[in-house]
């Protein structure tokens, strides 16, 4: 926990200086219903990311092949190694076994296209989140070292059409995605608020579900539900920024406070130190560890704050 | 000639060897040998009927009702007058309480007036329907046919024991007697003493499984669960395994998943996936429910009722098997409810506040009549009390029952225990309920409470619906029909004749909606809305006037069909969400929060629900609300614990528990170190 707390400060410091780009393509309905659904969704995420500083934002709603590629192209062109790439998709997909495509106006784009055109971005920190029916069946192609892969399904054989991007769409603007409050939401938590709310969803239309979002970001491992140190996926998703909702990190400019900053940067990791250790804590101990640091946090933020 | 004629002795010699086989190995309970050898007779010999009635009695006997039911189908068509096949068809029939198990009997009886099988099916038909001068002249027809006639014997002693006569001369001293006595007291609800036939039964004949496994069901419905499985392992361990058998053994299996909550009154049991949550709104309802009883029926139960809550339908259907004419949301036993718990159910579609009164209901009325109240008396009971905890519960009047009162369809008070029973129609339940119901409002309204109390003491002593109509109500049952009819008709003549009309309407002012002619839905849906007001279904007139106002920017009209919407029982969680949101936009939170509230009655298993409720009643004032709500959020995992938490030492604060608050706001940074307002408010609390 301690590692994963250092690798977010050096994130989050890197990408204060960088410039995330954001590729999201909405594809065919096929009836108006979801050719409704789909564009409206690819709307609500622009609108939402526009507003966000350090982005660059590209939208294609009934986008075509052409225009992915063309549209990814441009992200090759601009990107810079510390900077950071999404690309969201919506819509149907198809899976034969051997290739994934989603279907789009014209000829459909397949996994390894777009994973070929991924390549070629220099930006180190790529996430890609499929969001459309049988998407399970792109992770093996797109994942790679560096790069963070949600899917809508867990196979390519779920083929029945998603709910997965309503709720993403909801996480990038719901500061309840926020579950660790530092105003930043990252994809592993973009990730968990929309499964949990897909599942949800299910639940409470009494209906089996038909989707399972999967995660993956280790770039060689199998995909999974629940991210957890355990199965160790999630590491690079918790610490991959994509969105900020408030001035994260503004007091980091002021020289005057860097030792309470290092104070707090110190409380911080001892707090996920003792909660890494807290199984093998008595309770009640625990709990008093736990109660002094966090006052004190809560202290040194309250001077920061001043 | 003479070749011709061996072949045929062989033949015979052949075929008559193997169906003495097949019945010896049927008999020695060696029933896959059994069934082999029917069906290579079958094959065998493809016109003869009887070896296929023979193999469908195996088939039936053995749990398979549909193969069996083919077979006697595929017999009729070699033989048109076949008895046997027309007899196994009426026990198919009568064990899925079908109406057309009477029409069967008969048909066989008319094949071979000798079948003594079908003459005393056709008087346990009759007692089944609580008809007990017909049972009698049944019974009484095949004792003449055969004097030692045990089923015949056991329906004429069963209703001597039914009115409480223990020494009958007709006590048949059978096992299958005493099994049938059992069946007939369990359909009476009357469990316990149900029982003790079965035990009477199994006692004679141990290895009658079937009376064996009818025990084990019932002492499980008691809460005996101890004993019912020991008895249903039983029966398992001999290969009975009938779907009662391995469903409830499945069920008792998963009551480890269970968590049970006592108090002195109450036993209540959660599944652990939604214990924490439903605990408290369960709880405190149960006792809002028994308190309110104990006044009204002026009776103290003597020891706690048991309510258990399924989210699973199919566990809670096991407890209904082999039960006709039981509400498909809850079922009692004595002093055991079971219920579908509210996750079960499609959001909208189940109140299981309205489902727990009308349960508790029988268990009161059941025990202060010893069981002996009929059917249509405690259902119609239940029913009223559903309307009477709050006029919003309860279910509306639906177009099946628009349907009976138009077809004239309704039974005559004397007989209503039929269409629980043995409905001749496939909505004849429901229209029973509803009946029942409204003849017990009526009651109440011409002739109040007492009458129905004292109905429920008469009952007690075991006094026919007949007898005490006429005592109580001072009308003979006809007379009370005829006035009962004429009310109910005053109440639902505008939308029983104008239901086609509302139809029509509907569709039209549907059309008017999707084409945005706002003026022309208001215009529409105002009058379907006052011809069919009890429609809250999707589609409904109260939404299509609410949308059609917001679109002329009208909120307050909005609000205004809405709020007649929940006032008539409207269930939509997203449209009581619609209307709270609007109260909260015009400023009126406390209105809001109650039509919020209601939802905890629908659709408790949401977040969002809770949250938003714990918000406005934090901000009313109302703190131990919203500490309720808040609570209910953190017991189903939220997306966002540490505001979750915070909410809830928001809330504790309010209400001066400030160690409570620090207790929350410490889960919260835990979850969250940074979350800068609960720092905040430790570093209040702390100083």
């Amino acid at each position: 926990m301690g590692e994963r707390t250092v690798l977010l400060l050096l994130v989050c410091a890197l990408s204060l200086h960088a410039t995330t780009f954001y590729v999201t393509v909405s594809g065919l309905g096929g009836e108006p219903d979801y050719e409704q659904r789909f564009g409206m969704w690819a709307k609500d995420i622009d609108k939402t990311l526009k507003a966000s500083p350090d982005s660059k934002v590209e939208t294609l709603v009934d986008g075509t092949r052409a225009q992915v590629r063309e549209a990814l192209e441009r992200v090759a062109k601009e990107a810079k190694p510390q900077d950071a790439v999404v690309v969201m998709l919506i819509g149907h997909g198809t899976f034969d076994g051997y290739d994934y495509k989603i279907n789009l106006a014209g000829p459909d784009l397949s996994a390894s296209e777009l994973a070929g055109m991924l390549d070629h971005v220099p930006a180190t920190r790529q996430l890609v989140v499929n969001m459309t029916s049988a998407s399970g069946g792109s992770i093996e192609f797109l994942r790679r070292p560096g790069r963070v892969v949600i899917t809508a399904t867990k196979t390519g054989s779920e083929k029945n059409a998603t709910v997965f991007a309503r709720y993403w769409v909801e996480a990038l603007r719901d500061a309840a995605a926020d579950t660790d409050k530092n105003e930043v939401i990252s994809a592993l938590e973009a990730y968990r608020y929309a499964d949990k709310k897909t599942a949800a969803y299910y639940e409470s239309q009494n209906r089996l579900a038909t989707e399972h979002a999967v995660l993956e970001d280790t770039g060689k491992g199998e995909p999974v539900r629940a991210p957890s140190p355990e199965n160790g996926e999630g590491l690079l998703a918790a610490t991959f920024p994509l969105i900020r909702l408030g001035a994260a990190a503004a007091a980091a400019k002021d020289p005057a406070k860097l030792q309470l900053l290092a104070k707090k940067d110190d409380l911080e990791q001892q707090i996920d130190k003792l909660k890494y250790e807290k199984a093998a804590i008595p309770p009640e101990e625990y709990k008093k560890q736990l109660a002094a640091l966090l006052l004190e946090l809560a202290r040194t933020q309250e001077e920061l704050d001043k | 000639m003479r070749l011709c004629l061996a072949v045929l002795c062989a033949s015979a010699v052949l075929s008559g060897q193997t169906l003495e086989q097949a019945e010896s190995l049927w008999k020695q309970h060696s029933y896959s040998e059994a069934n082999g050898t029917f069906r290579a007779l079958v094959d065998a010999h493809p016109r003869n009927p009887q070896y296929r009635v023979r193999w469908g009695r195996l088939l039936l006997e053995r749990f398979n009702k549909p193969d069996a039911m083919q077979l006697f189908q595929e017999a009729l068509k070699i033989d048109a007058n076949n008895a046997g096949a027309y007899m196994g068809m009426a026990l198919v029939a009568a064990e899925g309480f079908e109406n057309q198990a009477v029409e069967f009997a008969h048909k066989a009886l008319a094949a071979d007036p000798h079948l003594l099988e079908a003459q005393e099916l056709l008087a346990r038909l009759a007692l089944e329907d609580n008809d007990t001068a017909k049972a009698i002249e049944e019974a009484d027809r095949a004792i003449a046919m055969s004097p030692s006639a045990v089923q015949a014997k056991a329906i004429r002693a069963t209703i001597d024991w039914l009115n409480d006569e223990a020494d009958t001369k007709w006590d048949p001293h059978v096992a299958e007697g005493y099994e049938t006595a059992g069946r007939i007291f369990v359909l009476n609800r009357r469990y316990e003493e149900g029982i003790q036939f079965y035990r009477k039964a199994i006692e004679l004949e141990p290895d009658l499984w079937s009376a064996r496994a009818e025990l084990g069901v019932n002492l499980m419905r008691l809460g005996e669960e101890g004993e019912a499985r020991t008895q249903l392992e039983m029966c398992y361990g001999a290969g009975y395994k009938d779907a009662a058998t391995v469903n409830s053994l499945r069920l008792m299996d998963s009551y480890k998943n269970f968590i049970t909550y006592k108090t002195q009154t109450t036993i209540l049991r959660l599944h652990k996936k939604e214990a924490e949550l439903l605990h408290p709104y369960f709880e405190t309802e149960m006792q809002r429910a028994l308190a309110t009883y104990e006044k009204k029926y002026g009776f103290k139960l003597d020891h706690p009722v048991q309510v258990e809550v399924y989210p699973d339908h199919e566990d809670f259907a096991v407890r209904t098997l082999g039960i006709p004419g039981l509400g498909a949301l809850g079922v009692t036993f004595g002093y055991v409810v079971a219920m579908d718990s509210p996750s079960g159910r499609k959001p909208g579609t189940f109140h299981w506040g309205s489902t727990l009164w009308h349960e508790l209901s029988h268990v009161y009325v059941l025990t202060m009549t010893h069981h002996r109240v009929p059917r249509w008396f405690t259902e119609g009971l239940a029913v009223h009390e559903e309307t009477a905890v709050s006029p919003e519960w309860g279910d509306r009047l639906d177009p099946h029952v628009i349907a009976a009162i138009k077809d004239k369809k309704l039974l005559p008070v004397a007989e209503l225990d039929r269409g629980f029973v043995r409905p001749t129609y496939p909505t004849q339940v429901v229209v029973s309920y509803f009946q029942a119901g409204k003849i017990c409002d009526y009651i109440n309204r011409e002739w109040g409470w007492p009458k129905l109390l004292a109905m429920i003491h008469d009952f007690a002593t075991s006094e026919s619906t007949p007898d005490v109509i006429t005592k109580e109500l001072g009308l003979k049952p006809e007379e009370f029909d005829k006035r009962f009819l004429a009310a109910l008709d005053a109440e639902t003549k505008k939308t029983v004749d104008g239901f086609d009309e509302w139809r029509t309407l509907l569709k039209k002012v549907a059309e008017e909606a999707k084409a945005g002619e706002h003026d022309q839905v208001i215009h529409d849906a105002t009058a379907i809305r006052d011809i069919y007001p009890d429609y809250v279904e999707a589609g409904n007139a109260y939404q299509f006037l609410a949308d059609a106002w917001l679109a002329k920017g009208d909120k307050k009209a909005a609000i205004a069909e809405l709020e007649r919407y929940t006032k008539v029982g409207g269930r939509s969680p997203d449209t009581l969400k619609q209307l709270a949101a609007l109260l909260e936009e015009s400023g009126n939170k406390k209105e809001a929060a109650t039509v919020l509230d209601r939802l905890n009655y629908i659709a408790p298993v949401d977040e969002e629900l809770h949250r938003r409720l714990g918000d406005l009643w934090l901000a009313d004032g109302n703190t131990a609300g919203a500490i309720r709500e808040y609570r209910a959020v953190l017991a189903k995992a939220p997306t966002d614990p540490a505001a979750s938490h915070f909410d809830l030492a928001k809330a504790y604060r309010t209400a001066q528990r400030p160690e409570d608050a620090k207790e929350e706001l410490l889960l919260a940074l835990e979850a969250a170190p940074g979350f800068r307002p609960a720092q905040k408010m430790l570093l209040e609390l702390t100083k």
